[in-house]
C-alpha cells in the first residue's frame, strides 16, 4: 500500500511538473500569472486526437504536430491578448483575469468542436501493470518519469547553457537593464511562451495518453501546476518542479485519509500554508 | 408564455445584480480582487435551503445565509490580508476551490453531486410566493433595498476610507486607521449580500447543486463588474443586464441546447477579453483595476 501510493505519487509529481515547469518559465520572464497554460495543454492533447485519432496519421508524427501546435498557441496568446495589455501597462490582476478568459474561450472551443464526452487516445492498447514487490506500474508511467526527468534536464541547460537561457535569466532579472544591453523584451516573452507552451504540448501528449482528455481538463491541471510553482518558489525552473512532487506526495499521502474528492482542497490549504508563511517558496528568493 | 419567460429573465437579472453588486463593493471600492465571491454565493444557497427545509422560516434562513457568508468573508480576510491584485485573487480562489470539494464531498449534509431538491418556495407572514410573479416582486424589493444599502455604504464616510484604501493603503495606515478592519468589514458586507443572492437563487429554482457555485460561474459575475466599470453602481446595474441578456440571443438564433452552453461561454470570454483591451475602464468605469 505504502509503496503504491509513493508510486502513484512519483507520477503524479512527474505529471504536474511537465504542467508546473512551463507555467514557471512563462512566470520568470513575464512576471504574471499564466492561468490559460491549461489550456494549451488541453489544446494538445486534442490535437493528438485530432491528428492520429480522427485523421488517422503517423502516430509519431501526430505526436510532433500537437507539440507544435501548442507552442503556435502560447505565442498566439501572446501576441494576440497578452502584448495589447501590456502595451498600455495593465496590472497583474487584469492580465490575470484576461489568462482566466482565454482560458474559458479555448475550453469552450474544444468543448464546442470534440463535444463533451470523454475521449481516449488508444495507442498503447491497456497494458498490464508491471508487478514491482506490492505496487503496480504501467510502461506509459514509467515513460512519463522518464520523458518528464530528461525534459527537466534540458530545460536546465537550456537555462543554464545557451544564449537564449541567459537572455530569459536577464530579462527575468531585470527587464531595462536587459533592454539596454540589447535583448529584446518583447522578442524574449514571445520565446518564453513559445517554450513553455512547447513542454505544455509534452505534457499534453503524455497525460492524453495516460489519463482520457476532457474539455475541462486543462483547468484542474493549471490549478495543480501553478500551486506546484508558487510552492516550489514562483519563477524558479528547479522549484517548480520540486514543488510539483512535494505536491504530488501531500495528495496522494492525504486521500489515504481524506475521501479522494478533497484532493483539490488539499492542495489548495497547502497553497495557503505557503502564502502564509513562505510566500516566496522553497526555492524561490525573497523579494 | 412569453412574459414567463420575462419574468423569469428578470428574476435571474434581479439575483445576479444583488451579487454583481456586492463583488463591486469588493473589487471595486475596496480594490479586493475576490475570486472568492462565488463560494459565499454557494454558502448562502445551501444554509438557506438546508435550514428552511428543516423547519426554519424563510426569513430566517434567509438571513442566516447572509450572516454566515458574512462570517466567512470576515474571516477569509484575514489570513489574506497582505495580499494584493493577483496573488490575492489566487488566495481567495482557493477558498471557492475548498468550498467547492465541501459541497461535493460532505454527502451528508450537502447530498453531493445530486443536490438539493424540493426546496419550498419563500413563505413570509403566511403569504407564499409560489407564482414566479410574486417571486419577481420580492426579488426586486431585496435588490432594492440591498442598493440602498451598498449606494449608503459607498458614499458614506467608511465608504471613502475604503476608496482610500484601494488607492493608496499605506497612505491611509499612515493616518492611524486599521485597514485591516475596514477591509474585513467590506469583504463581509460583500459576502453578506452574496449569500442572500444565494438564498433567492435556492428559493427560487428550489433545486442547488455544486456545479452552480464552481469558479467558472464566477466569470458573468466578474465580467458585470468589469463591463460596467469599477467604482460604479449604475454601471453594475447596466453591465447585469447586458451580461444576462446577451446570451439569450443565442437562443433564439435556433442552437441546440448542447451547443447553446458552450457559445454563452465563448461569447462571455469573448466580451471580457475586447473590454480588457479595448475598453480596460467598462462604461462608467472610475479607475483602473491596480
Amino acid at each position: 500500500m505504502f509503496l503504491q501510493i509513493l508510486i502513484n505519487s512519483l507520477i503524479a509529481g512527474a505529471i504536474y511538473g511537465l504542467v508546473a515547469s512551463g507555467f514557471s518559465l512563462i512566470y520568470s520572464t513575464n512576471k504574471f500569472v499564466h492561468f490559460a497554460h491549461g489550456a494549451t495543454v488541453a489544446f494538445s492533447g486534442y490535437m493528438l486526437y485530432f491528428f492520429f485519432g480522427m485523421l488517422g496519421l503517423n502516430f509519431g508524427f501526430s505526436v510532433i504536430l500537437a507539440i507544435l501546435f501548442a507552442g503556435a498557441l502560447g505565442i498566439l496568446m501572446n501576441i494576440l491578448v497578452y502584448k495589447q495589455l501590456r502595451s498600455r501597462r495593465a496590472g497583474n490582476a487584469i492580465l490575470l483575469i484576461a489568462s482566466f478568459g482565454i482560458l474559458i474561450l479555448v475550453e469552450s472551443l474544444i468543448l464546442l468542436f470534440f463535444g463533451a464526452d470523454v475521449k481516449t487516445i488508444d495507442y498503447i492498447a491497456v497494458s498490464r501493470g508491471l508487478s514491482f514487490y506490492s505496487a503496480i506500474i504501467t510502461p506509459l508511467q514509467i515513460v512519463i518519469i522518464i520523458v518528464s526527468v530528461i525534459l527537466f534536464i534540458l530545460l536546465m541547460l537550456l537555462m543554464k547553457k545557451t544564449r537564449l537561457g541567459k537572455a530569459m535569466r536577464a530579462v527575468s532579472d531585470n527587464k531595462d537593464v536587459a533592454e539596454i544591453v540589447g535583448i529584446s523584451a518583447e522578442s524574449i516573452y514571445n520565446w518564453s511562451f513559445f517554450v513553455g507552451s512547447l513542454i505544455a504540448g509534452v505534457a499534453g501528449v503524455l497525460i492524453g495518453l495516460e489519463q482520457n482528455l476532457e474539455p475541462t481538463m486543462g483547468t484542474s491541471l493549471i490549478i495543480k501546476g501553478f500551486i506546484a510553482a508558487i510552492i516550489g518558489g514562483i519563477g524558479s525552473a528547479p522549484g517548480a518542479i520540486l514543488g510539483a512532487f512535494l505536491l504530488g506526495f501531500a495528495e496522494n499521502f492525504g486521500i489515504w485519509y481524506l475521501p479522494s474528492g478533497y484532493k483539490d482542497a488539499i492542495a489548495f490549504v497547502l497553497l495557503f500554508i505557503f502564502l502564509l508563511f513562505r510566500p516566496q517558496g522553497i526555492l524561490g528568493k525573497k523579494k | 408564455m412569453f412574459s414567463a419567460y420575462l419574468i423569469h429573465l428578470l428574476i435571474l437579472i434581479c439575483i445576479y445584480l444583488i451579487l454583481s453588486l456586492a463583488l463591486q463593493l469588493a473589487i471595486g471600492y475596496t480594490g479586493l480582487v475576490n475570486f472568492g465571491h462565488i463560494a459565499f454565493f454557494g454558502v448562502g444557497a445551501y444554509t438557506s435551503a438546508l435550514l428552511v427545509l428543516n423547519g426554519w422560516p424563510f426569513w430566517a434562513g434567509f438571513l442566516s445565509a447572509g450572516i454566515l457568508s458574512a462570517l466567512f468573508g470576515f474571516l477569509i480576510s484575514w489570513p489574506t490580508n497582505k495580499f494584493k491584485g493577483d496573488y490575492l485573487a489566487l488566495a481567495t480562489m482557493g477558498f471557492s476551490f475548498v468550498v467547492y470539494a465541501v459541497l461535493l464531498n460532505w454527502t451528508d449534509l450537502t447530498n453531493g453531486p445530486l443536490g438539493i431538491p424540493g426546496i419550498p418556495k419563500p413563505q413570509i407572514l403566511g403569504f407564499s410566493f409560489i407564482d414566479n410573479s410574486d417571486f419577481l416582486v420580492l426579488a426586486i424589493g431585496i435588490t432594492i433595498i440591498s442598493y440602498l444599502i451598498i449606494k449608503r455604504i459607498t458614499v458614506s464616510q467608511f465608504g471613502k476610507v475604503l476608496e482610500a484604501i484601494r488607492d493608496d493603503e499605506l497612505a491611509v495606515k499612515v493616518l492611524g486607521k486599521d485597514t485591516l478592519k475596514m477591509k474585513s468589514y467590506a469583504l463581509a458586507i460583500s459576502a453578506f449580500f452574496a449569500g442572500i443572492a444565494g438564498s433567492l437563487y435556492a428559493h427560487y429554482l428550489t433545486y442547488i447543486d455544486p456545479s452552480s457555485f464552481a469558479i467558472m460561474e464566477l466569470v458573468p459575475v466578474l465580467l458585470i463588474v468589469i463591463v460596467g466599470g469599477l467604482a460604479s453602481l449604475e454601471g453594475t446595474i447596466l453591465g447585469t443586464f447586458l451580461i444576462i441578456l446577451i446570451p439569450e440571443a443565442l437562443r433564439f438564433v435556433g442552437f441546440s441546447s448542447s451547443i447553446v452552453g458552450p457559445m454563452r461561454q465563448i461569447l462571455y470570454a469573448l466580451i471580457l477579453l475586447l473590454i480588457l483591451i479595448y475598453k480596460p475602464r467598462g462604461f462608467y468605469g472610475k479607475v483602473d483595476l491596480e
